[in-house]
């Protein structure tokens, strides 16, 4: 199965408008609430990711049938939830935000390099986007070109109050010449690191290998290697500038949590070995958080790359290391 | 201009960590991506771009130019030769 990822916002464009439209006048509970009993059950009936998030909890995080089953519910759930925030973002609501570390990014804002922004496709990160900002350092977001208008519009006009710039990333690479230039310029540049999008060029990890049961059980199932993108750890390390890893988790119905963590390489070592320490470190923060949140895991296709010959062999072997600890 | 194609191509080599390709096999005109040439991609350009600059002292920020600089070996090499500060 393909891991390569062109993610773009779900629906048309009329739809959209009338979403920002209807959540300038509800609550966004209502929504939440028609998202959880109409939209999440026909979803889960014809979306393959239904499967794809039930294995994630079976083989990743180690849960049992049941407890995956309902925690696959609970996900799309959570992700619908996420996905209407964003929109009443557009619509102009407020959410409540707190930050873990603000201080490693105001601390940075104020040297003259510039730095890179490490995300994932977890929580809801574009709640960062509005809330980490710096006056003297303008961001740079790298976002999917192929992102539908409605939503690069409403992006554009909330950023532009946050001294943001949007960097789309193109097959002709311009989008290179744009995050270098930043960065050179001593500004911020945003992305994510753990989609495969552009370079096909990637750097493995061994990512949520095996649930700690499995690793107390048994040498063989742990973990296959995930794949995470080389261009994200290529880039910083390239202009050997400071790196943060920042995450933002629903942490409830109208609060947010935004994770700011500083990822350390070593930049006097050989650039191959520089790559290496960041990445490791990024994926470290990354399954740190998935731990703690497993539910706001929004990869909705094969992460892992498994085949589905290895993908039983896996699911085998998590149900025998279950029944031996039960 | 013979020179600094071999040097770049030297320094792409060893940049790219090209192990297999030989420096005969290297061709100056081949062009550096796509299924063709040499299959380089975007992360290997931001790694030229740096070689540039650290090696030459050619900073290129003008996005529209980078398509026919990286065409290939000697499109570089000419773009170098025209511009260099080192």
């Amino acid at each position: 199965m393909n891991n390569n990822w062109a993610g773009t916002t779900y629906g048309n464009e009329w739809m959209h408008r009338w979403l920002i439209r209807l959540l300038r006048h509800i609550d966004t509970r209502v929504l939440y609430v028609f998202v959880a009993v109409f939209v999440v059950p026909i979803c889960l009936m014809l979306n393959p990711s239904r499967g794809i998030i039930y294995r994630y909890f079976r083989q990743r995080i180690g849960y049992g049938r049941l407890k995956s089953a309902w925690k696959t519910y609970v996900n799309h759930c959570l992700f619908g939830q996420v996905v209407v925030d964003k929109f009443a973002m557009y619509a102009g609501k407020k959410f409540n935000i707190e930050i873990e570390g603000a201080e490693q990014f105001t601390e940075l804002t104020k040297q003259k390099e510039g730095f890179v922004m490490l995300s994932a496709h977890i929580g809801n990160y574009e709640i960062a986007g509005y809330t980490l900002v710096s006056k003297v350092k303008r961001l740079n977001a790298l976002v999917f070109a192929g992102e539908k208008a409605s939503v690069m519009r409403n992006r554009s006009k909330m950023f532009a109050e946050t001294n943001t710039n949007m960097i789309a990333i193109q097959p002709d690479m311009s989008h290179l010449f744009e995050i270098d230039k930043a960065l050179t310029d001593g500004e911020i540049v945003s992305m994510s690191a753990d989609r495969i999008n552009g370079s096909p060029k990637f750097i493995e990890h061994d990512f949520l290998g095996a649930s700690p049961a499995e690793h107390a059980s048994d040498a063989e199932s742990h973990g296959t290697k995930a794949k995470f993108p080389l261009g994200p750890f290529a880039i910083a390390t390239a202009r050997m500038v400071n790196v943060l890893a920042v995450n933002v988790m629903k942490s409830s119905l109208r609060g947010y949590k935004i994770y700011v963590t500083p990822l350390h390489y070593d930049k006097s070592a050989p650039r191959q070995e520089q790559i290496k320490q960041l990445s490791d470190a990024y994926v470290s923060e990354l399954e740190r958080l998935v731990r703690r949140y497993p539910t706001q895991w929004y990869n909705y296709f094969d992460f892992w790359g498994e085949s589905l010959e290895q993908s039983d062999k896996r699911t085998k072997l998590s149900a025998e290391s279950h029944r031996k600890h039960d | 201009m013979e020179q600094l194609i071999k040097d770049l191509k030297l320094q792409i080599k060893e940049a790219l960590n090209l192990e297999e390709l030989s420096l005969e096999d290297f061709d100056a005109d081949a062009p550096l991506f796509g299924d063709e040439g040499i299959g380089l991609d975007s992360i290997d350009v931001l790694e030229i771009i740096v070689l540039l600059e650290k090696e030459y002292g050619i900073r290129l920020a003008n996005p529209k130019e980078g398509k026919a600089i990286f065409k290939s070996v000697r499109t570089i090499a000419e773009y170098v030769q025209a511009n260099r500060k080192k």
